[in-house]
Formats: C-alpha cells, structure tokens, sequence
C-alpha cells in the first residue's frame, strides 16, 4: 500500500536496535515487545500479544472501533480474526477449565462405554415368535374357504 | 482460558515497575487516540482513515509469511503430515477400496447397489 516499508512487518528482528525499532513501529515498549520464536514458521517480527479473546476486552471503555473493541493504532492479535465476539471466547469460567474438562470426559467416556457394553451383551425380556389368530391367518393369506384350514394351537396344556 | 481476576497474580502486583509500565502504555494509547481523534474532527477529513495496524497485521498475515518462512526439521515435519500425509491416506484408502470391490465382482459375490434389475 502506500505506507513505506519500514512501516511494515518485516523478517525476524536479530540486533537490540531492530527489536527496538520493530517495537515503535508496532507501537510497543520496547519491554513489551516479544515476537513470535523464530522457527521459520512465517510469522516474521510480528509481536506475540496474549491470547486473549475481545470478550475480556472492557465493554465499557470508548474504542475506536466498538464492534470489535479495538483502538486506531493499536497492535492486533495473530489471530485477531479468531477472538472476535462472535467466536473463540477466552473469559474466565466459574469452574476451572481443566476440572471442566475432566467432568465430561468422565461422563462422556462412562455412557460410551456403558453403551458399547450393552451392545456387545444385550439383555432383555424373553421374547417369543410372534402368534397371529384365527389359524395363523389363513384365510387372510389367501387359503381356499371351502378347504379345513390346518388346526394350529400355539399353547399346551 | 485466562484465569478469573481473583486468582490471577497480576491483578495484585502494584509495584513502582508496574505503574512506570502502565504510565508508558498509556502514554502511547493516549498518543495513538490523539491522532486518531485528530484525523476524524477534522474540518476536511480524508475519505478514509487508514489503520496501520491493520494494514500491517494484513500484510503480516498474507504477504509476509512468505519472505519470513524457513524450512526447519519442524515446519516440513508439519508440511508433510498436514500436507502430503492426507493425500497418501486417501489415495490408498480408495486404491484398497475399489481393489475389494474389483475383487468382489470378479469372483461374482458384489451385490450391486441401486441396480434396476
């Protein structure tokens, strides 16, 4: 665009003075300015901010842009277009997340396996063939009316 | 998850260092809103006010990933799992696949689905 190209992300910073540099150009102190490892991954001397999500982000404050609680100048996440308020949302919860997690994966893996055992032992009531009246249907199954049907009795005595 | 302000350290360190570092931050936020406000009453304003964080963070993530990438033992570990891993799984997937059918039809036992006869 038309900002000049020191103004723009650039390659990882080596020296003190490109970390101080890269720091004002991304509006940071120099203390707070930490970019992303260099593990070649692409990410350049762009600032590793904290992640968190635009919930945490004062509701109450006047941003510049109030949609996405974001202030004209100010550095933007990595994954800014994650933590927006209609998607990931990094806010405390009541309960600890790790005990969260662990609740349900207790339940979720005690029903799998209380399910997979009934399908593999399946238990229920005796059951029997099924009996149909009137000589097992023979007339509705198209046996002649003139004829004697077969006598069939489904109990003994 | 960030943990809730009660238990998080941070909220109960006031020392001198963090107050110089709070002061400073709001030094530049107080710059960076004096610009900003300066851009938006103007009498003439320009027809749009261009953010420089977002265009760097745009430019970051779409035109700077290129330059900055470096094959390392971890970045092609990754490109060949995610990358080539998916295409070999469901190249052979499908290979054995129409291989058992073939096999099927061709001792007679496939039972065709759809068939009109």
């Amino acid at each position: 665009s038309e900002m000049s190209k020191d103004l723009m992300p650039g390659p990882y910073p080596r020296t003190p003075e490109e970390r101080a540099a890269a720091a004002k150009k991304y509006n940071l102190r120099v203390e707070d300015y930490e970019p992303y490892p260099d593990d070649g991954f692409g990410y350049g001397d762009y600032p590793m901010l904290p992640n968190k999500s635009l919930h945490e982000r004062d509701p109450w404050y006047q941003w510049d842009q109030p949609d996405v609680r974001h202030n004209w100048g100010e550095p933007m996440h990595w994954n800014f277009d994650m933590y927006i308020r209609n998607r990931v949302d990094t806010s405390p919860t009541p309960i600890p997340w790790h005990t969260m997690r662990k609740h349900f994966l207790v339940f979720l893996s005690t029903m799998l396996i209380m399910f997979g055992l009934g399908e593999i032992y399946p238990s229920y009531r005796p059951v029997g063939p099924k009996q149909y009246p009137f000589n097992d249907l023979y007339l509705e199954r198209g046996g002649d009316p003139n004829k004697e049907p077969p006598v069939v009795t489904h109990y003994e005595i | 998850v960030s943990l809730p302000a009660e238990l998080d350290p941070e909220t109960y360190d006031s020392s001198p260092e963090k107050r110089r570092a709070e002061a400073e931050r709001l030094a530049i936020r107080a710059r960076l809103k004096r610009q900003y406000q300066l851009q938006l009453n103007n009498p003439n304003p320009p027809a749009i006010i261009e953010d420089p964080a977002l265009v760097r963070w745009a430019y970051a993530r779409t035109q700077n990933v290129y330059p900055t990438f470096r094959p390392t033992p971890k970045t092609s570990f990754l490109g060949a799992v995610f990358a080539i891993g998916p295409i070999l799984f469901w190249a052979f997937v499908f290979k054995a696949d129409r291989d058992r059918k073939e096999k099927l039809i061709k001792e007679g036992k496939y039972k065709r689905p759809f068939s009109v006869f």
